[in-house]
């Protein structure tokens, strides 16, 4: 399989410090690929950099086979990357209608744009019962019900979310990831960052844990789970093989 | 009584403008925008430049420069500037208002010099018994039209809406599509439309023009600006509505003996109200931080 977005030597700097340091990643059409880590990992850098919200310091973004390193963030919804924030970010004064058309900032099929507003309004009967509310008086999970849906409203190739389930009740975290898979079942392809590991590691087909601003350790749910390695990854421990932690 | 009122919302009138005009780009952009006094001004100096032409060309004219000013300051001055902090923006804005006035000092000496753009509107029409200038009556009425013009643009046309988002959470409406430069060359343009019709009415009230003209009525605004609430466009036009009715209220009620001191009543109402309320009468909900 071809890969949908190639990442290589990314690297990613605030100043002194550094966030990222040279992480390699590839994504497959069609996959859902978690990054999972704690706080501070470089899990929030990694999906900024790949939208354009911060400036790579080094290495190489390709999407569909396009450099899209430099590319300004109102650009890369264009090229079909859609990011749905940590924070889940609605605008918080703008009616829910309102918020889900901007999704559509970027298409000029005004037909479809609607039939797929009618679409998330019957998926969602809160969000059309709320239509003309401010956004900012919705919810926690429902403000995060309306930034999937509204960052869906681009027809995305790929949907990026940081941290989906922060912050969430148990059931709301439930029908959050039950319309990440929808959206997946539709032909999008997802990359999820979470601190919330399980939840990842149930629906991934891959997993990379990134701590420290490198990728420790990458594979599926079950080599990851049986890997002796995974807590010293994930928690930062070093061990004997692991000296390289910066 | 009616004639000190449709004075009063004339001049309130022209204070939303002005007020508006600052509180756009400042909604999108968080720059506080000294030069918008500039705004007002070149286009007065250009009613003095084109008088004896035909009103209308020398307004549309007027108008014009001041759009293609505004764009000119944004792309030279403003766009290299963006993202920095406000402070830094506000600074700048003073460099290019410093610039244009003394310019403007240049190209016509300090003097003042006379227009009268709008000399068809010098009668009076009774209206409820009362005799009503024509003029204030024209500029109350046309800031009532401008401000349902731009209310009606910002909530029910496509660029309204992502000039509200922008003002919201720059950055995500800019993730969702949003085009930064549009959006800000936008509100520089619609920032210049009201700049504009300010230097006409208010030119067309005073009479003449000077390097300064615009900065007196800009002043005035900031302050209204502050106590609407910054970054809140409707905060905006009350206050600016609200600082010019109290002050031709003073001007009129006030003892006569009082009345050259007017402007310091104004602003002891301007600090009770932000003692009261210090982040304005409307604060704004986007001005925390943004991703």
């Amino acid at each position: 399989m071809s890969a949908l977005l190639k990442v290589r030597d990314l690297r990613v700097r605030y100043g002194r410090i550094t966030a990222l340091y040279d992480v390699d990643l590839d994504v497959s059409a069609g996959e859902i690929v978690a990054i999972i880590g704690p706080n501070g990992a470089g899990k929030t850098s990694f999906l900024s950099a790949i939208a354009g919200v911060v400036p790579a310091d080094g290495g190489t973004i390709e999407f569909r086979g396009e450099d899209i390193l430099r590319l300004p963030m109102e650009e890369s919804v264009r090229r079909g990357i859609a990011l749905v924030p940590e924070g889940r970010h609605v605008l918080p004064g703008l009616t829910v209608m309102e918020n889900l058309r901007l999704g559509a900032t970027i298409r000029t099929d005004a037909d479809a744009v609607r039939s797929d507003l009618e679409r998330f309004l019957d998926a969602f009967p809160i969000l059309r019962e709320r239509r003309n509310e401010p956004a900012g008086r919705l919810s926690g999970g429902e403000q995060q019900m309306l930034v999937i849906a509204r960052a869906l409203m681009s027809r995305p190739a790929m949907l990026m979310l940081d941290e989906p389930s922060l912050g969430l009740g148990p059931r709301i975290v439930e029908q959050v990831y039950d319309m990440i898979m929808d959206a997946r079942k539709q032909g999008v392809t997802i990359l999820v960052v979470e601190q919330n590991a399980r939840r990842a590691l149930a629906v991934a087909d891959r997993t990379h844990v990134l701590n420290g601003g490198i990728i420790r350790l990458s594979g599926t749910a079950d080599t990851l789970a049986g890997d002796p390695q995974f807590e010293a990854a994930y928690f930062g421990l070093r061990t004997a093989k692991d000296g390289v932690v910066p | 009584m009616i004639a000190v009122l449709v004075d009063a919302f004339s001049v309130g009138g022209l204070y939303a403008l002005t007020a508006l005009g600052i509180g756009l780009i400042f909604s999108v952009m968080r720059l506080a925008n000294f030069a918008h006094a500039e705004f007002v001004t070149v286009p007065a100096y250009a009613l003095f430049v084109l008088s004896g032409h035909p009103v209308i060309m020398a307004i549309a004219s007027s108008v014009l420069i001041a759009v293609m000013l505004a764009l000119a300051t944004e792309r030279i001055a403003f766009r290299p500037l963006r993202g920095i902090d406000p402070a830094t923006m506000l600074i700048a804005s003073f460099a290019v208002s410093m610039f244009l006035q003394r310019l403007l000092v240049f190209a016509f000496d300090s003097r003042i010099k006379p227009v009268d753009p709008l000399a068809v509107l010098a009668g009076s029409v009774r209206l409820f018994g009362a005799q009503i200038n024509l003029l204030k009556l024209t500029t109350m009425v046309t800031c009532l039209v401008l401000l349902v013009a731009l209310t009606v643009f910002l909530k029910y046309t496509r660029f309204g809406l992502e000039m509200r988002a922008a003002a919201e959470d720059f950055t995500m409406s800019r993730l969702l599509g949003v085009r930064a430069n549009r959006v800000i060359a936008t509100a520089f343009v619609l920032s210049a439309l009201l700049a504009a019709v300010v230097a006409v009415l208010f030119s067309a009230q005073t009479g003449f023009v000077h390097p300064r003209f615009g900065l007196q009525i800009v002043i005035i605004a900031f302050v209204a600006t502050v106590i609407g609430g910054l970054g809140n466009l409707v905060g905006a036009a009350v206050g600016g509505f609200l600082v010019g009715v109290v002050s031709t209220l003073l001007q009129s009620f006030l003892p006569p003996d009082l009345r050259p001191f007017r402007e310091a009543f104004l602003f002891f109402i301007v600090i009770l109200v932000l003692l009261f309320r210090p982040q304005g009468l409307f604060p704004a909900r986007g001005l925390k931080e943004r991703i």
